[in-house]
This record gives structure tokens, C-alpha cells and sequence, in this order.
């Protein structure tokens, strides 16, 4: 299985080296333990760890695949740090949203959370991506329930795009990275 | 940081130059940029730094800013960068908002995976951000480091638990293991794994620098105490475990603790232990003793200062601490030397015996290089030691030197003799003008200062002037040498000198022996003296030059008179200068008065005392400002050079003076200055209102011939008010027409904290008649408010007054207090006609010299031959000379006793030219 999937992310990777030299800066937000930091270390390494501990501030990783080199902002999802999202949010290709898509209590605080960040005037036009992580949990909502519950038909002034992922299988890992890639080369 | 070093080398500073912080905080913005550019990234962090570290203030909204566009480097890689980064927010951690954010970020520099110069860094910078409610997600962390086998880390982890410690104390307790453990670590094999906390390099690859200091020893063994410190049992039992463990075989480096500063620590804490705890003293003493052995100067003397310092100590015990110290004071580091003579001088203090043996030692060290101790038993040496570097050395620093010496001499007035073979020793040798100056001016102060050694002070003088080419210094000398020559008990042997100048020098100089020698001859008792002094004098009627003829013609005219010789050679009264001088000025330049000869007798006249006691005051300064150079070195001399020339401007204005500065503030009155000359004006202003209110207001009360000012000083302390045309109306209490009010010059305007000055003119209408009377005033004012920050005033205003309190004329105002030098002589010429005589008891006065006081203030009187402050305390003559307000002397003598019961009595006699008069002048008293 391992295998696989490394030849399946080297097949990636040499995809990559056909896209040109591009810098791409994101910024990862959501709630507290949505998995933002794993999902990090899985894009970096292909590595999940089970055992993280909270974010405390944020996280700055930096990772090259072939041509692109992506600067990750892994921002904290503690109510302390919420406010913060958006001093890191400023001026990046696109902000990543984390949401647990297994955590149904949660989705409300999430969706307030996303709608307050977005209203910033600062964050204007930047594209957003929704990740529901963590779909290889039982319970966990399908896309369009997500997009549903997210009210993301609403959000009509910027590019917004869903996905649901599994950090831990990864799974749709490839379409959230060639999104992102996307966001790369079309800003440039 | 190698590379911000090379900028500053190569005289990039200039960056540092006009750093303003709104300017830094605008560049800051390229911590938002990408890609980032490490070295202009630095750059503007060190400028951040300079900022800080030059107190700039910084906002907090500012602040946070700045933290997290810094907090945005995170993302490059450049070691060099990221120690900026870390020392920045160590120095932003308490200012901006919301530094928790770097945690994460900190937390992975720590990281064993980490580089090694981030992870020591970043532990430092994280125990900066976290508080205590944090601590216990980083507890792991910290615990791991502590226990790193790299001591940079370990000592960072254990630096910043000693620091969190007061927060989170019950995590840190648990960390006592892991502390213990870095204590008793290996030292491990250096290569490649040690680094010290800050080695900056730029490659990254070399950053590995050996460490051998086992500094996380000293770190450990403080946080252990730290965290045990309130467990009696745990301290002795580390103190015993640590200090047993190397016991025995001091030297050798087997033991636990390596590092000097650990043991340093592990002293205090015996020393602490052995204070607190009686059973375990003797145990710990052992200790003690026996670090005193140890192979490490710092710890040998750690050990020496705790046992000196143990209250209750035997001399027995004392012996080895101090032998150490002993052997230190020979030390060839003067911070030993310097570490053993503050602890022996404080023992000494306690114990003086047992620092007795060190005396020799001590003494040696006086002549130490490093010149900072002394007392009176050096000065010889020193003095031995100044004369050694003197030829070396300027002229100017000669002269610092002098003065010291001249000080010293002061100080120490049984070493005059070594001072003055000194001085006379540097008198002869090569020197300019000011050098030979200073020196004579030192001896000149040994004369005056120290009797015993005027006579050879005095010899040596001569021995100067033999060949001296200096015309002032000779004249100087000579005239010191007519003084106190003839005082002497052989006051034949300067004869000869001083006929030598007649003999030898130029006019000036011969002028001046000739002066000389007839105060010898005046004041001689021998008889055999005042005739060759005679032969002498008759000799220089021969001389070329007109002056010193004249001189000689003088004084030998002088001496076969006695009286008149009494007059001019051995008056002890002068002129007051100031007042003379200012009076010059006015004969010279008012056209009526150079018809009559200059009136000297209205100068007043005081002893050559005071004259000298003015003098004195001015010296006072320096005389106290070279004291502080005392025995130390020329070194220190050299600063305390500047104070005194400093210290030179601000001569104290004396009392005379003060009245020749009024009389010039009131000659520039139009109005005024037609009153005629100044009689008198009162000492000190009257204050007539109390302190910190919102008017100040004091009087001074100015005497002429027929008339009165009143020159009121008014401040106005409040700073929202501007006053103007202010004004005084004064209400004689007794209106007799006796005093009549001519005019009033109002203080135009009085902002704040400015003295003005308002000036009320009486005359006395009847020239016969001194009249007494008190006044009430009133102050009368415009007031305008204005703004306290730019003074500008309101356009309206409105009237006030202000009631202050009252003025009085005394018979003292109409007296000016003057100097005769024969009271008696004068007393008895003045005759019986103008005395009245009356008997006072004065039951308030407490003692003879508050009643001579207060005597002397009511007539407004001078004591005469020093009567002023009583010998006896129950008898007493006080004696009183004063002008009355027309040129009229008043001479009083006060005969009083005084007993405990019945207070003061006295019987005091006035004498004038009239009996009007002095009646006036007792009428003060009643």
C-alpha cells in the first residue's frame, strides 16, 4: 500500500516539474484540531503522525515540489489565536480552511469563523478552499453536505472551491494540491 | 552576524546614524515581502535593537505590529537572521501583544532535529514568551534539554527555568531530576557537540566552538538550589553530596563540580547553611577551610570572604581565611589584590587583630600600580614615589599634582615636613610661571594653615626667591616674608634675604624688600634689629629707582614715629574692594564730585580677615574639590581638574557685594539715582509672604540721604496667570508726616516665575528727624489668564489685591555697620558729651552670643576685635562700630552678664558726635 502511494506522489511530484518555477504562499486556518498541521506534514513529508499537539501560534513550513515552492502559514485554531488569522492571511495565493468534517458540533463555530474572517476587507478576492478533513472517520458529512452546512453557495465574491480529504489515507491530497498549484500560476 | 559585524568594521555605522523609529518602522514592511532578503532583513533587526536599546519608546499597537511582521522570517533558513529574529522578540516579549503566536514556531527550533545554535537560542526566546499556563506543553521540551548533552542547550534550558521559575513553580520542581542529572554530567567529548550560547557564524557549518568552562554546572547547581531552597534537608544534603564528592583530593579535577563558578555558589550556600543552622556549622567550616585549598583562585577567595563574613567568628578560624587573603594581596592580578583589601578592610572593621599580619603586605600594595587606597601612614611613600614620576611630567599636570599635594598637606598636617621638603624640593626644579605658582601659593596655604611650619616654610621661601625670575612670585614672597617674618623667633635670618633683593633685583622686587624690611623694622622688639634695619633702609635712599627711594624715605620716617607707624604699617583693616572700587567709579565720572577730594571714609572698612574669609570662600571651592584627589593618583586628579575650574566661576557673592549690586540695579532709575548715593541697603530681602503661595513677595529696604525705597520683589508662582502693572500701596501705620511718599514705580508685568520688582519711594521731611514706623502693604494687579503652556494671556482682565504682611523701619536701617582697628583710641577720643548709658535685661536671650547677636542686629552694627562671639559664658564686652545714616560715627560697647536665672544683663553705652543721635541708637533696643 505504501508503495503505491509513493510512486503515486513521485508521479506527482513529476508533474510538477512540468508546471514553471512558481512561489506559492497559503495560509492554513480552521478550527482547533481539524488536522491543519497534519495535513501540513502529509503535503511535506507524506508522513501522518496520529500523536500532535496543539498548534501554539503558528507554524511555518516550506516545501518544494519540483518547480513550485509552496510557504505554508499553519496557524493556530485555538479561540486565542482566531484573531490572528488574519494578519497571516494577508496577500497569500489562497487561505485554506480546515474543517473536521466528523465534528458535526463543531461546524457552526467553523462556518461563523469563516464567514467573520472573509468579511475582512483586507483578505478581499483571495481565493478560498474548504477542506473537510478527516473523511475516512464514520460520520463524516459528504461535500455537498458540507458545502450545504458551510452556506458556501453564499460566498459570491471570491473563488471558492470544497473538497473532502483524508489526511490520513490520503485521500484527494492530488486534487487540493493541483488547485493550489493552480492559484500559483494564475496569480502569476 | 559575522557579516553585520564586517558592515560595521568597514564603517557601515553610518546606518546607525539618525535612526528614527518611524523610519524603521516603515522599512519593516520588507518582512512581508517575498522572497525575503536575509541581509537587509538583519540590518533593519539591528537597527530595531539599537532602538530599543537606546529606550526609544515603542507603542504597543506599534510594537505588536513590528512582532508579527518580524515573526513572517520564520520562513528563512539563514541561521544568522534567525538570531536576530530571536533576539528581537526576546525584546519585543514585553511590549507587543499576543508574542504567545511564536510559541509553535519556537518550540520546533528546539527540537533535537533542530540545528544546535537554534535550539539553545530558541529555549532562551521561548522562556521569554510563555507564561505560566504554558509551561506544562513545553515541560517536555525543557526536560529533554535540560539533560542535552550539548551544554549550550542544557544551559539555556536551565537559564530560562531559573527565570520562569517564579511562575511556574510546581512544574519546575519537577524537573529536580533532571537537574541533578546536568550537574553531574560527564563533561563529554568536546568534539563537535559543545557550543556556546553565542557563536554566530554565517556559513553555519563551524559553529561548533568547544566549550570547557562547564558553565551548565554553575546553571544547574543555582536552579537546584532554586528549586530547594526552602528544604533545609535537601540543601545540606546537596552541599554535602557536591562538596563530599571532590573532598580530599582538591587539585585534582575528579569531582563533580568542574566549574569554579559552581563552587563559588556552593560556598554562598554553606555559608548560608552554616549561618542559619548551629549544628551544622562546625561540618560546614570544614568545608569552607578546606575550599580554601582548592585549586581556583575565585573559589579560594569565595571561601576567604564567606569565612570573614560568619557573624560569630574565632580568630582561630580566621587564620587560614586570612592567610589567603594575605597571599592574594602579593598576587600579580590586581583584581586579587584588589578582591583581598575589600574584604581584609572590611574585616578590619570587625577584627582588627586578626588583619594585623597583613599589615606589611598592605602596605606595599600602597605603592601598587593600581593606585586607589591610602591613608595618613602612606604619605610618605607616596610622597617618594610622586617625586619620582614629577620630572617626567608636564607643567600643567605638575600643577594638579601641587595642588593635591597642597590638600594632602591640610589633611594631614603632622606630615608638613615631608610635604614641605617636597615642595621645596620641586621649587628648585626646572618649571614655568604657573608650576612655580602653584607651589608657592601650597606653601603660602602651610603658613597660613600650619604654624609649625611656618619657620621652615618660610627659609624655603627664601631659598626661592634667592633665584627666583618670576618679578610677581618674588614680590609675593616678600610681602608674606614682611608678615610673618618679624613674628618669628629669628627674624634677623631673613633680613639678609631680603636685603639681597635690594641689593640684587629689578625696581619692583627692591620696591617690595624695602616694605618687607621695614615691617621689621617697625615691628622688632630688638633693638639692635631696628637699627641695622635703619643702616639698612638708609642705604636704599641711594637707590636709582623713584619708588623704592620714596619707600625707604617712608618707612624710616615711620619708624622714629610710633603712632603713625601703628597707622600705616601695622593697620590690620582694609577697604572693602568692591565698594571702593564702585566708588571710584562714581567720583571719577560725576563731574561735581571732583571738585572735593575723594572721600575715603565713606568705604566701608574691614578686617583683613574677613577679607581674607571672602577669599577663603572662593578658594573654599577648590581647597574642596582637590581634597577628593587626596591620596589618589594623578589619574583621578586630572578630572577633578575641571571641577575646579568650574567651580572658580561661581564665586560666592558676598554681603558687600550684594550692595554694590543693588546700587547698581537702583543708579539705573532715573528717579532714583537723583536721591544721591546709596547709604545702605538692608542685608537680606524681608520675606513678606510665607513660601509656596501664590505671590512671592520679599522687600529690601534701601537707605539714602533724605529719602527711603522699598524695592518689593514679587514672583508670581502661578503659571495660568500674567500680572500687569502691579503695584504696592503702603499704609504708614502711624501717619505723622514724618515720611512722606514721593512715587511709585510699578512692575509693568509679571509672568510666571519671573521676579519683578516694584519700588516705593519715601522722603523724611525733616533731615533731623530718624523716624521709626511700620507699614501695611498691599499688592494691586492687573490679572490676565493665560495658557501655562505657550504664556499667551487673555486680552481682559481684572483687578486683585493681595494682602501681604507688614514693613518696618528700624533704627538698624539707619546704621551701616563699619570697621575701625582701634575701638579703644577711638572710644576714648569720642568723649563723654554724645554717651548715653542704660541698663537692659534681656530675660529671652539664652546665652551671651544669641544676646550679641541680637544686639548686633537691632543697631545694625559691626563687632569690633573680633567681640562678636563671646570667650566666657557668663562675662562679656561686646564692642560696635557703625556710620550713621549722615556720615555720623556711632561707636557702642555692651558690658554683659549672664546667669541661667535671670538671662542677660547688660549695661550698654553709646557714644557719637551727638547725644540726639545716640539716643536714637539705644532707642533700638527698648
Amino acid at each position: 500500500m505504501a508503495s503505491i502511494l509513493k510512486s503515486f506522489l513521485d508521479w506527482l511530484r513529476s508533474l510538477f516539474f512540468k508546471v514553471f518555477l512558481t512561489e506559492l504562499e497559503l495560509t492554513l486556518v480552521g478550527l482547533q484540531n481539524s488536522g491543519k498541521t497534519t495535513l501540513v506534514n502529509v503535503i511535506a513529508s507524506g508522513q501522518f503522525s496520529e500523536d500532535m499537539i496543539p498548534t501554539v501560534g503558528f507554524n511555518m513550513r516550506k516545501v518544494t515540489k519540483g518547480n513550485v515552492t509552496m510557504k505554508l502559514w499553519d496557524i493556530g485554531g485555538q479561540p486565542r489565536f482566531r484573531s490572528m488569522w488574519e494578519r497571516y492571511c494577508r496577500g497569500v495565493n489562497a487561505i485554506v480552511f480546515v474543517i473536521d468534517s466528523a465534528d458535526h458540533e463543531k461546524l457552526e463555530a467553523a462556518r461563523t469563523e469563516l464567514r467573520s474572517l472573509l468579511e475582512k476587507p483586507q483578505l478581499a478576492n483571495i481565493p478560498v478552499l474548504v477542506l473537510g478533513n478527516k473523511n475516512d472517520l464514520d460520520g463524516a458529512l459528504p461535500v455537498e453536505r458540507i458545502i450545504e452546512e458551510m452556506n458556501l453557495k453564499s460566498i459570491n465574491n471570491r473563488e471558492v472551491s470544497c473538497y473532502s480529504i483524508s489526511a490520513k489515507n490520503q485521500v484527494n491530497i492530488d486534487i487540493t494540491l493541483q488547485w493550489l498549484i493552480r492559484k500559483g500560476k494564475g496569480s502569476k | 552576524m559575522n557579516m553585520l559585524k564586517k558592515d560595521e568594521d568597514s564603517g557601515d555605522l553610518g546606518v546607525f546614524y539618525h535612526i528614527d523609529k518611524s523610519t524603521v518602522l516603515q522599512e519593516a514592511r520588507v518582512f512581508n515581502e517575498s522572497p525575503i532578503v536575509p541581509r537587509k532583513c538583519r540590518l533593519l533587526l539591528t537597527k530595531i535593537i539599537y532602538l530599543l536599546y537606546l529606550g526609544e519608546p515603542m507603542a504597543t499597537n506599534e510594537a505588536t505590529e513590528l512582532f508579527f511582521s518580524v515573526t513572517k522570517l520564520f520562513q528563512s533558513k539563514d541561521i544568522a537572521l534567525r538570531q536576530m529574529v530571536y533576539l528581537v522578540i526576546k525584546e519585543l516579549s514585553t511590549i507587543a501583544e499576543d508574542v504567545i503566536m511564536v510559541t509553535s514556531s519556537l518550540m520546533k527550533d528546539m527540537q533535537p532535529k533542530s540545528e544546535v545554535i537554534y535550539r539553545a537560542n530558541a529555549i532562551r526566546a521561548l522562556c521569554k514568551i510563555i507564561d505560566a499556563t504554558m509551561l506544562p506543553s513545553v515541560e517536555r521540551f525543557l526536560k529533554a534539554a535540560i539533560v542535552d548533552k550539548t551544554p549550550s542547550i542544557s544551559s539555556a534550558a536551565m537559564v530560562s527555568s531559573y527565570h520562569l521559575f517564579p511562575a511556574g513553580k510546581d512544574v519546575i520542581k519537577r524537573w529536580a531530576n533532571e537537574v541533578h542529572e546536568a550537574i553531574n554530567s560527564k563533561p563529554t567529548s568536546l568534539v563537535g557537540t559543545a557550543s556556546s550560547y553565542l557563536s554566530f557564524t554565517s556559513s553555519g557549518s563551524s559553529y561548533n566552538t568547544p566549550s570547557t568552562s562547564n558553565i551548565s554546572q554553575y546553571h544547574a547547581l543555582g536552579l537546584l538550589y532554586m528549586i530547594r531552597q526552602h528544604d533545609r534537608m535537601a540543601v545540606t544534603k546537596l552541599i554535602q553530596q557536591l562538596a563530599g564528592s571532590s573532598r580530599g583530593n582538591f587539585g585534582s579535577s575528579s569531582g563533580t563540580l568542574r566549574n569554579p563558578f559552581a563552587y563559588c555558589l556552593l560556598i554562598r550556600y554553606a555559608a548560608k547553611t552554616l549561618d542559619e543552622d548551629p549544628n551544622l556549622r562546625q561540618q560546614m567550616f570544614e568545608l569552607l577551610e578546606g575550599w580554601l585549598r582548592h585549586k581556583s583562585d575565585i573559589v579560594n577567595f569565595e571561601a576567604a570572604k564567606a569565612i570573614c563574613n560568619i557573624k560569630d567568628v574565632t580568630s582561630k578560624e580566621l587564620y587560614p581565611a586570612v592567610n589567603v587573603l594575605q597571599l592574594f594581596l602579593s598576587s600579580p592580578k590586581s583584581t586579587l589584590r584588589f578582591a583581598a583589601i575589600r574584604t581584609l578592610n572590611k574585616l578590619a572593621m570587625s577584627h582588627p587583630t586578626a588583619v594585623q599580619p597583613c599589615n606589611l603586605d598592605m602596605e606595599n600594595l600602597i605603592t601598587d600600580q593600581n593606585r586607589s587606597t591610602g591613608n595618613e601612614a602612606s604619605v610618605d611613600r607616596l610622597m617618594k614615589q610622586i617625586t619620582g614620576f614629577m620630572s617626567e611630567i608636564s607643567d600643567e599636570f605638575k600643577v594638579i599634582v601641587v595642588d593635591a599635594i597642597r590638600s594632602l598637606c591640610l589633611k594631614f598636617p603632622t606630615k608638613q615636613v615631608v610635604m614641605l621638603s617636597f615642595l621645596s624640593g620641586v621649587l628648585r626644579d626646572e618649571g614655568g610661571y604657573e608650576f612655580k605658582r602653584a607651589v608657592v601659593e601650597a606653601i603660602f596655604d602651610l603658613v597660613k594653615f600650619i604654624p609649625e611650619s611656618k619657620e621652615a616654610a618660610l627659609a624655603h621661601l627664601c631659598e626661592f626667591i634667592e633665584d627666583c625670575e618670576f618679578t610677581k612670585l618674588s614680590v609675593r614672597v616678600l610681602h608674606l616674608l614682611g608678615v610673618e617674618g618679624p613674628k618669628t623667633a629669628t627674624p634677623t635670618k631673613f633680613i639678609r634675604y631680603i636685603y639681597n633683593r635690594v641689593i640684587l633685583e629689578n625696581s619692583i622686587v627692591r620696591a617690595a624688600a624695602v616694605s618687607a624690611l621695614a615691617k621689621f623694622g617697625v615691628s622688632a622688639e630688638d633693638s639692635e634689629v631696628r637699627k641695622s634695619i635703619k643702616v639698612l633702609l638708609t642705604r636704599c635712599l641711594d637707590d636709582n629707582d623713584d619708588e623704592v627711594r620714596d619707600r625707604a624715605t617712608l618707612y624710616l620716617k615711620l619708624m622714629d614715629d610710633e603712632e603713625s607707624a601703628e597707622k600705616y604699617v601695622k593697620d590690620d583693616s582694609t577697604y572693602s574692594l568692591a565698594a571702593l572700587e564702585r566708588q571710584l567709579v562714581q567720583y571719577v565720572s560725576n563731574q561735581d564730585a571732583s571738585e572735593k577730594p575723594f572721600d575715603l571714609s565713606a568705604v566701608p572698612k574691614i578686617t583683613k580677615a574677613q577679607a581674607e574669609a571672602e577669599n577663603l570662600k572662593s578658594r573654599s571651592f577648590d581647597l574642596v574639590s582637590t581634597q577628593t584627589i587626596g591620596i589618589s593618583s594623578s589619574a583621578v586628579a586630572s578630572s577633578s581638574a575641571a571641577t575646579i575650574s568650574t567651580s572658580r566661576d561661581a564665586t560666592p557673592t558676598p554681603g558687600i557685594d550684594q550692595q554694590v549690586v543693588y546700587a547698581h540695579q537702583l543708579e539705573k532709575i532715573s528717579e532714583i539715582a537723583a536721591f544721591g548715593s546709596l547709604f545702605k541697603s538692608s542685608v537680606k530681602p524681608v520675606e513678606l509672604t510665607e513660601s509656596e503661595t501664590e505671590y512671592a513677595v520679599s522687600c529690601v529696604k534701601h537707605l539714602f540721604d533724605e529719602h527711603i525705597v522699598f524695592q518689593f520683589i514679587v514672583v508670581n508662582t502661578l503659571n495660568d496667570q500674567l500680572l500687569e502693572n502691579v503695584t504696592i500701596v503702603m499704609q504708614a501705620e502711624s501717619d505723622d508726616g514724618s515720611l512722606v511718599e514721593e512715587f511709585v514705580i510699578p512692575a509693568p508685568k509679571l509672568p510666571y516665575d519671573q521676579p519683578g520688582s516694584i519700588y516705593v519711594a519715601f522722603k523724611r521731611t525733616n533731615p533731623e528727624d530718624y523716624p521709626l514706623c511700620s507699614f501695611s502693604n498691599t499688592l494691586k494687579f492687573l490679572v490676565k489668564d493665560c495658557d501655562p503652556s505657550t504664556g499667551e494671556a487673555d486680552a481682559e482682565g481684572y483687578e486683585d489685591e493681595y494682602l501681604v504682611e507688614d514693613i518696618e523701619i528700624v533704627t538698624g536701617d539707619y546704621i551701616l555697620p563699619t570697621y575701625i582697628n582701634d575701638f579703644q583710641s577711638t572710644w576714648d577720643n569720642m568723649g563723654e558729651e554724645g554717651q548715653v548709658i542704660e541698663t537692659f535685661a534681656l530675660t529671652a536671650a539664652k546665652s551671651l552670643k544669641a544676646a550679641c547677636t541680637t544686639l548686633i542686629d537691632l543697631l545694625g552694627m559691626g563687632p569690633v576685635e573680633n567681640s562678636g562671639t563671646p570667650t566666657s559664658p557668663s562675662l562679656h564686652t561686646l564692642m560696635l562700630s557703625g556710620t550713621f545714616l549722615s556720615d555720623i560715627k556711632v561707636l557702642a560697647k555692651s558690658r554683659m552678664t549672664y546667669s541661667p536665672s535671670s538671662g542677660v544683663t547688660m549695661e550698654l553705652s553709646v557714644r557719637s558726635s551727638s547725644e540726639e543721635i545716640s539716643r536714637i541708637v539705644i532707642g533700638a533696643v527698648v
